[in-house]
Parts: C-alpha cells; sequence; structure tokens
C-alpha cells in the first residue's frame, strides 16, 4: 500500500493509497466546513438535493440505473462531525475493473461523481422546489427519528448535553426549526460558498490510479479558488466552572442507559494523549478491560459497558445499558474504576495488553478501504501527518508513568441518564 | 495430508480444504496483502435446533428458548484461565455470535496466529459450565434481551417472524426471553453441547496470509481425544402449515414515525445446494426489479413521501423456510403494503424488461465482487453457504444462469396476497 498526496489550485488535497488487495476503487470527495448551529442543516441537505438529480441524469431514478449499469456501484452521501468540523462526504466505489472485463470503469465512476456534486439539476438558476421539500421533510423526519435507536440517542444526547453552548454540542443534521427556514435561493447559495470556499479532500483506493484527477477536473472548476475559510483547532478546555452535571431524560425504555462524559484535558498534539488512548483501552477498551470485568462479569449489572475516546474534542465517554434500578450501583463502580486508573491501579500486564490490542486495531484499519480513506482524511484534518507506523510506534513507546500522568487531569464533566423514570 | 483445492479463476480466489477423520472440515482461503489473519469455527447448531433426540439418549426433547446463544456465552468460561485475557495478551479480539443456524467462535490477529488457533479451538473444546457460572450469566444475558426490547428495528423485525410462522422456531427470538433463559441450567448446556458440538458437525473457516498445513496440524493435535459422532444428529424437523400465523401485528414504542416490515414466507421449501441458492439470488434480483432504487415503485412513493431513504428489502432462503422482507419508516405502511401488491400484479400484466432484468443483475453481480474485500464477510457467508450445501465461489457462475422465465415463474408464486405478514411499530 503506498500513500501519496498532493496539493492542486488552492486547498484541494489529492490523496491516492495505491493497493490492489481490494476488489473495488473507492473515490470520495470531503468538503469540510465548520460546525455550527447556522450551518449545519444547510450542509446534511446539500448532498440530499444532490442526489435528486444531475443536468445529465435528471432524476434520482437515473442516477440510480447508472449506478446500477456501473455493476451496483456503491453512492455514499452524507454529513459527519470530527470535532468542530463538519465534513459533507461524497463517495463512490465500483467493482476492480479486471472482474467485470469493463475498459475504463473507473472513469465513468468518477464522472458520475463529478456530475453529482458539480453539476447539479438547476431550474431557472437555482434547485428544483418540489425536490427541496420532499428533502426538508425527509430531514426532519431523520432528526425526529433520532429517538428510534436508544443507544445511539442516548450517546449523542449526552454530546449535546456535555457541549451545550459549545460547537460541538451541535447535531451533525441541525435542528428542525432550521431545516425548515431554509429556501431553494439560500440553498443553492450555500452550495456555492461549499464550492468555493472549503478546504476540499479527495481520497482515492485501489488499483486503477490512472485517472487524471487534476486534469479531469480542472477542466470542470476553477482550482484556483479564493477566500478559503480558516477553520480554528477546537478549544478542549471545559468552559464549565464545577465541571459535573447530572442529566436525566425520561422515555419509555425497559432498558436504562448511562453515560459519563469526561474532559480529557490533553490536546492530541501532546504526547501524553497516546498515553490516555492506552489508559482508555485498559479502563474500557475489550472484554479483558476494568469496566468490563467489574460491571459485567463480575456484577452481571450489563451486556454492554465500554469506553470510547473522541479525539478533537479530547473527550472520553463511558457508556453502558443497564437496570433502571442499578444507576447509583453501576456509576459507583465505573467511578471507583477510573479512580484506580488515577491511581495507577493497573499491572504491566494490563498495559501491554491494552498495547497489543490498540496495534492490532490501528494495523487492521489498513484491510477496509473505507477505513484506510478516513485514516489519511483524519491525518489531513489533524495536520498529523503520522503514518500507520508511526502511530503504532508512538502507542508502543507509551510507559507507565505516562499513563498514569495523563490520567490526572481527567475531569468529569457529565452524566446523563436515559431513563423510565422522574428524576429522582 | 491430502488437501483439496477450489479454485475460482474469475475471481482470482481459491480455497483449500480438508476433511479430518473425525468429520471436521478446515478451509483456507489465501488473502495476500491483509494485515489481519482470521479464523471462525462453527457448528451447524443454532436457535432453531430447539428439538431434537440427545446424544445418547432415545426420546426427543424440547429445550428452553435462546439455549444455542447461552452456550455461546458460557463457552467462553474455563476453569483456570480467562480466555479473554488469553486473547488479550496475544493481542487479539475474540468473539462469536449465534444466528438461527449456526454457532460461531471467531478471532482476528495480526501476530502469532498458530497460538490463536489453538487457544480458539481448544476453549471451544472444552466446555466448563458450573450451576454458578450459569447462574451468574442469566443478568447478563437479560441486559441483552431487553436492550433488543428497546430496539423498535428488532422488534418490528422479529414481530414480523412470529407472524409468518405458526410453529417453525425461526420465529422464536435466538436470545429467548427473560423467562426461557430462567429455565437453563448446565446439565440441558451439556446435553446441547455434546448433541452439536461433534466435530462432523462443525467447520473452521482460517483467511490471511497464513501456513495452511502447519494450521491443520494443530488443529489435529488437538483434535485427537474427539471421536466422530456415531450416528447422525437427530433433529426432529417441525411441521410448519402453508399459510400465516397472522396478516397484521401492531405494537406501540417510542418511535417518531411508524416502522414496518412486510414479510412474505416462501412455502417453496424443503431443498437446498445450487436450486436453493439460484432461487435466492432470483428472488433478490426479482425484489431488485420491483422496489428497488431504480423502479418505478420506489420513485412514486419516494415522492410521495409514503417511504423514505430507510427503504429497503431481502430474501433469505434455507433448506426448510425462507423469508423476504420488505422493511421502511411510513406514516402509512398498510398503503405502502397495498402498493408492493399493486406492484406484483402490474408486472405479471406488463411482463418483465429484459433492460431491468440485466441492470439488477449486474448490480448484484458487483456486490458480491465488492462484498469479497472484508475477510470477515468472506469466512462468515462462506460457512453460510456451505451449511446450504454450496460453494460460496460459484455464486457468479449461478447468478447468471438465472433467466427472465425464472423470475416470472417466481413472481407469480412468491409474492402472493395471502402469505404475508405486516408488522408494524407505532409510536406511543
Amino acid at each position: 500500500m503506498e500513500y501519496t498526496r498532493k496539493v492542486i489550485g488552492n486547498s484541494i488535497g489529492l490523496n491516492f493509497v495505491k493497493t490492489d488487495k481490494f476488489k473495488s476503487n473507492l473515490i470520495s470527495f470531503s468538503f469540510i466546513r465548520p460546525l455550527t448551529n447556522e450551518e449545519a442543516s444547510l450542509n446534511a441537505l446539500v448532498p440530499s438535493i444532490l442526489k435528486r438529480g444531475t443536468m445529465s441524469y435528471m432524476t434520482s431514478k437515473d442516477i440510480q440505473k447508472r449506478l446500477e449499469e456501473l455493476y451496483g456501484a456503491n453512492l455514499n452521501l452524507d454529513v459527519n462531525k470530527k470535532g468542530e468540523k463538519h465534513i459533507i462526504k461524497f463517495s463512490i466505489e465500483g467493482p476492480e475493473a479486471e472482474f467485470i472485463g469493463e475498459e475504463n470503469y473507473t472513469d465513468r465512476l468518477f464522472d458520475l461523481l463529478l456530475d453529482i456534486i458539480y453539476n447539479p439539476l438547476l431550474v431557472d438558476g437555482t434547485f428544483v422546489e418540489e425536490y427541496l421539500i420532499q428533502e426538508k421533510e425527509n430531514l426532519i423526519k431523520r432528526i425526529e427519528g433520532r429517538i428510534n435507536d436508544k443507544k445511539q440517542y442516548a450517546f449523542e444526547r449526552a454530546i449535546e448535553e456535555m457541549y451545550k453552548g459549545e460547537k460541538f454540542g451541535v447535531y451533525k443534521f441541525g435542528d428542525i426549526e432550521s431545516v425548515k427556514k431554509i429556501d431553494k435561493e439560500s440553498l443553492y447559495k450555500h452550495y456555492k460558498t461549499i464550492l468555493e470556499t472549503s478546504p476540499i479532500e479527495i481520497t482515492i483506493v485501489g488499483k486503477s490510479l490512472e485517472l487524471d484527477i487534476e486534469k479531469i477536473l480542472g477542466d470542470k472548476i476553477d482550482l484556483k479558488r479564493e477566500n478559503i475559510i480558516q477553520i480554528p483547532r477546537e478549544n478542549i478546555f471545559s468552559k464549565k466552572q464545577s465541571g459535573k452535571s447530572v442529566i436525566f431524560e425520561k422515555m419509555d425504555v425497559t432498558q436504562g442507559k448511562l453515560i459519563l462524559g469526561y474532559r480529557i484535558n490533553i490536546p492530541y498534539e501532546d504526547r501524553l494523549f497516546d498515553a490516555f488512548i492506552v489508559a482508555s483501552e485498559i479502563l474500557g477498551g475489550g472484554p479483558n478491560s476494568k469496566l468490563f470485568l467489574s460491571v459485567r462479569e463480575k456484577e452481571s449489572l450489563a451486556y454492554y459497558v465500554y469506553s470510547q475516546v473522541l479525539k478533537y474534542t479530547s473527550t472520553m465517554f463511558i457508556l453502558s445499558g443497564i437496570e433502571i434500578e442499578n444507576y447509583e450501583k453501576t456509576k459507583e463502580i465505573i467511578k471507583d474504576q477510573v479512580e484506580d486508573m488515577i491511581k495507577g491501579n493497573f499491572t504491566d500486564e494490563d498495559i501491554s495488553d491494552a498495547k497489543n490490542s490498540i496495534i492490532t486495531s490501528i494495523k487492521t484499519l489498513q484491510d477496509n478501504n473505507y477505513t484506510v480513506a478516513e485514516y489519511y482524511l483524519s491525518n489531513v484534518i489533524s495536520g498529523e501527518n503520522r503514518s500507520f507506523d508511526d502511530y503504532v510506534n508512538s502507542i508502543q513507546n507509551v510507559t507507565k508513568e505516562d499513563i498514569v500522568k495523563s490520567c490526572q487531569v481527567l475531569k468529569l464533566d457529565t452524566i446523563y441518564f436515559l431513563t423510565n423514570e422522574d428524576k429522582r | 495430508m491430502k488437501i483439496n483445492s477450489i479454485k475460482n479463476k474469475r475471481l482470482n480466489e481459491e480455497v483449500l480444504n480438508i476433511e479430518l477423520n473425525n468429520g471436521l472440515k478446515i478451509f483456507y482461503m489465501l488473502k495476500r496483502n491483509y494485515v489481519k489473519k482470521y479464523a471462525i469455527y462453527s457448528t451447524n447448531y443454532g436457535s432453531i435446533d430447539n428439538v431434537f433426540i440427545p446424544i445418547g439418549e432415545e426420546r426427543e426433547i424440547t429445550v428452553p428458548e435462546g439455549i444455542a446463544h447461552f452456550l455461546e456465552h458460557k463457552l467462553f468460561e474455563e476453569p483456570a484461565i480467562s480466555i479473554f485475557d488469553e486473547f488479550a495478551k496475544l493481542g487479539s479480539y475474540v468473539n462469536a455470535f449465534t444466528s438461527n443456524n449456526q454457532t460461531a467462535y471467531l478471532f482476528s490477529c495480526i501476530d502469532k496466529f498458530e497460538e490463536n488457533l489453538e487457544l480458539l479451538v481448544k476453549f471451544v473444546q472444552d466446555p466448563y459450565f458450573t450451576d454458578e457460572n450459569v447462574e451468574k450469566e442469566k443478568g447478563i444475558i437479560e441486559q441483552e434481551i431487553k436492550m433488543y426490547n428497546d430496539s423498535p428495528n428488532w422488534k418490528v423485525y422479529s414481530n414480523c417472524l412470529t407472524g409468518m410462522y405458526l410453529n417453525h422456531p425461526v420465529k422464536i427470538d435466538i436470545a429467548g426471553t427473560i423467562d426461557s433463559i430462567k429455565k437453563i441450567n448446565k446439565e440441558l448446556l451439556y446435553k446441547c453441547y455434546n448433541t452439536f458440538y461433534n466435530p462432523s458437525n462443525m467447520v473452521i473457516f482460517i483467511i490471511g496470509d497464513i501456513d495452511f498445513e502447519k494450521a491443520v496440524t494443530i488443529i489435529e493435535e488437538n483434535q485427537k481425544h474427539i471421536e466422530k459422532a456415531e450416528h447422525e444428529i437427530s433433529r426432529i424437523r417441525i411441521k410448519e402449515p402453508s399459510i400465516v400465523n397472522k396478516n397484521l401485528i401492531e405494537e406501540n414504542l417510542s418511535v417518531s414515525i411508524p416502522l414496518f416490515n412486510i414479510g412474505f414466507k416462501d412455502l417453496d421449501i424443503g431443498y437446498d445446494g445450487e436450486k436453493l441458492v439460484s432461487k435466492e439470488i432470483c428472488t433478490n434480483i426479482l425484489l431488485e426489479m420491483l422496489y428497488g432504487n431504480s423502479s418505478d415503485f420506489y420513485e412514486q412513493l419516494y415522492e410521495e413521501g409514503l417511504i423514505n431513504d430507510s427503504f429497503g428489502f431481502q430474501y433469505l432462503g434455507y433448506r426448510d423456510y425462507g423469508y423476504a422482507i420488505i422493511a421502511g419508516e411510513s406514516n402509512n405502511p398498510k398503503e405502502v403494503h397495498k402498493r408492493i401488491l399493486q406492484k406484483v400484479e402490474d408486472i405479471l400484466k406488463k411482463g418483465i424488461s429484459e433492460e431491468d432484468f440485466i441492470r439488477a443483475k449486474k448490480k448484484l453481480m458487483g456486490y458480491f465482487i465488492m462484498d469479497l474485500n472484508s475477510i470477515d464477510n468472506v469466512a462468515t457467508s462462506f460457512i453460510a453457504y456451505l451449511y446450504k450445501n454450496y460453494i460460496m465461489f460459484n455464486y457468479l457462475d449461478t447468478l447468471e444462469g438465472i433467466n427472465m422465465h425464472d423470475l416470472e415463474k417466481r413472481c407469480k408464486e412468491f409474492l402472493k396476497e395471502d402469505n404475508y405478514c405486516l408488522s408494524i411499530i407505532n409510536p406511543k
């Protein structure tokens, strides 16, 4: 696997990952936006409206037919949060040409993706009203539909509560009120802004790399864009004074979802951040972690309990699904286990197990074309530019001292509980 | 060592395989350049095998719902060591799953494959159930069941199966119920284990860049003491009537918009192999053409706001049962159902378009090829097909063998007005 990167025009990164291990080619475009209340819903609606038609493929149906002709090419359009950045991503994946016996197949994949992004269906110079009404309705339904998946809902709500008033607290689809206010003019204007002012990352993973992206793209758009936006680095330190707030949310659930949010208070640029990654793995990484053993294996309180680190905001969440009445008990056990980490109550074996597990995860990212693409995108966004091996080495070099040190500034910020009872 | 090879030139893939004297089948697929090495040890035993004659006994028994899954949890228990710790020491990821038809234990690693493999084989072959450790697991599984009960997407599906089937155990939840798991004890677990975890009922699939002969030697070494079962396993096949249990099941949960599953119960069953898989692919092509993203049906209902992006479908076929599920979110699931049936009538009147047929075939072909990227997926799919008596590599050939006539016939016989169940989860 061979990675190269080149910047073309103004703030357009071209990332090539050349490999013949996959049986497909993946091409993706990421437009990087600031995550804000004002933009979130607009950003979310842009891909929805773009998939409704292009000037060459006038309807969704025509686009879908084209994808099928291209041997079931996967088209994915979505928005996601990376810290305080909102990523609008367009990707297309199709089988490697040699298995379907068609020439110039990858060119056609690329053409279709470009068409969807840069050549949308316009009537009188703007988006189609009728389609916009439908897509607004669908987006509202998606926002309302958040409650359907209780585990994910609880997690997103915990983030919202913990980051209330901060940019990271903005939901990736924005909010219903903002969606309602959008009209075709404001959306089209925003779409143009996205194309003209966003940093763009293009990533290609596969074997057929003979595409001359620079030329094809240069023929379509002006690569020398001006006024590219600068998105500031997240401020990871809590604005709250004493930290802790406790949120109980009532819903008709049979299982309570308990989430504890911690501020790590070490930025990822700091060497100690990787030590904390190891700490979190020891605490709640896998089935031999402290949380799994104490909450699940010893006390049978939960089926799932684990910790998760969010890099850009330096946050750790501990998530579990428990019997409502076991709230206090579980919370105390979790806090005790965190306390153990701060005190350094873990063994050298715990450390080496945790490191091995993290290293396995890092290395195996290379076995999936989507995670490879994501890894290099994150690299660009964080400005780290570290290879898989660099990352592995950095984890390998973490010491017990580092781990303990990395836990000293850890602060519990928010406790969120999705429950079927009124607040006790 | 007599190693056989299954080659597929078109896909540029090869699977080596060997059968041990005790009946265990071992498969290996080389995946060069992959970092990960992966092994899965599976038994052809799932939630539907709940009525059988235990090995060494004469009378059939019915075991509590959810016992295959319970057994999966408990196999990780060993008297002296923690299996999770052992794998963690090797930096590997270990897991297991139970489906309707199989229970499988797996690991993925980047290093020390042989040690991992030995560990896997040993723990799966070494049950250790005590009254105490069985009791302890009930609390954990109860939380797992509750997690599923809070998942409307799971409930709508599970209710749909209950609606389609009267007797067949595919209708019961894989994890069982909070009441049924209370009846599980160590004696019952041993009975299930001894009956279904015989090597002749099991398969190991390994994939990655691995020394196959060495792997086989390790497995053989650890299998020496296990004899081939003398008799075939007596699974009692439940008679399932040719009607559905209920046409409509509704439940209220906290959802924002009604969720629906429309299940069509397949009555054309009782065979496996090429014929089964051909039927499966044929049905999936049919569903693509009728309701896929590029269909008139999809376009119309989407524009009317009757369905959204979450709309989808799949047909699953096994020897003794099969069903198609069409799923989505809608403010009017009954209307969606009506339109689905109308579409069938339409197509039977107008006939099938060849252009649509070719496109749908291309789509399934591409999907199959791209799915080969994931070594986890290759391993689990290969085994699932093997239990259907089919070699997965033949998929593209089987797909190409399907013609328009097959499709029309299938459409007429399968998607009928009476063999369905509409399951709806309404908002509270």
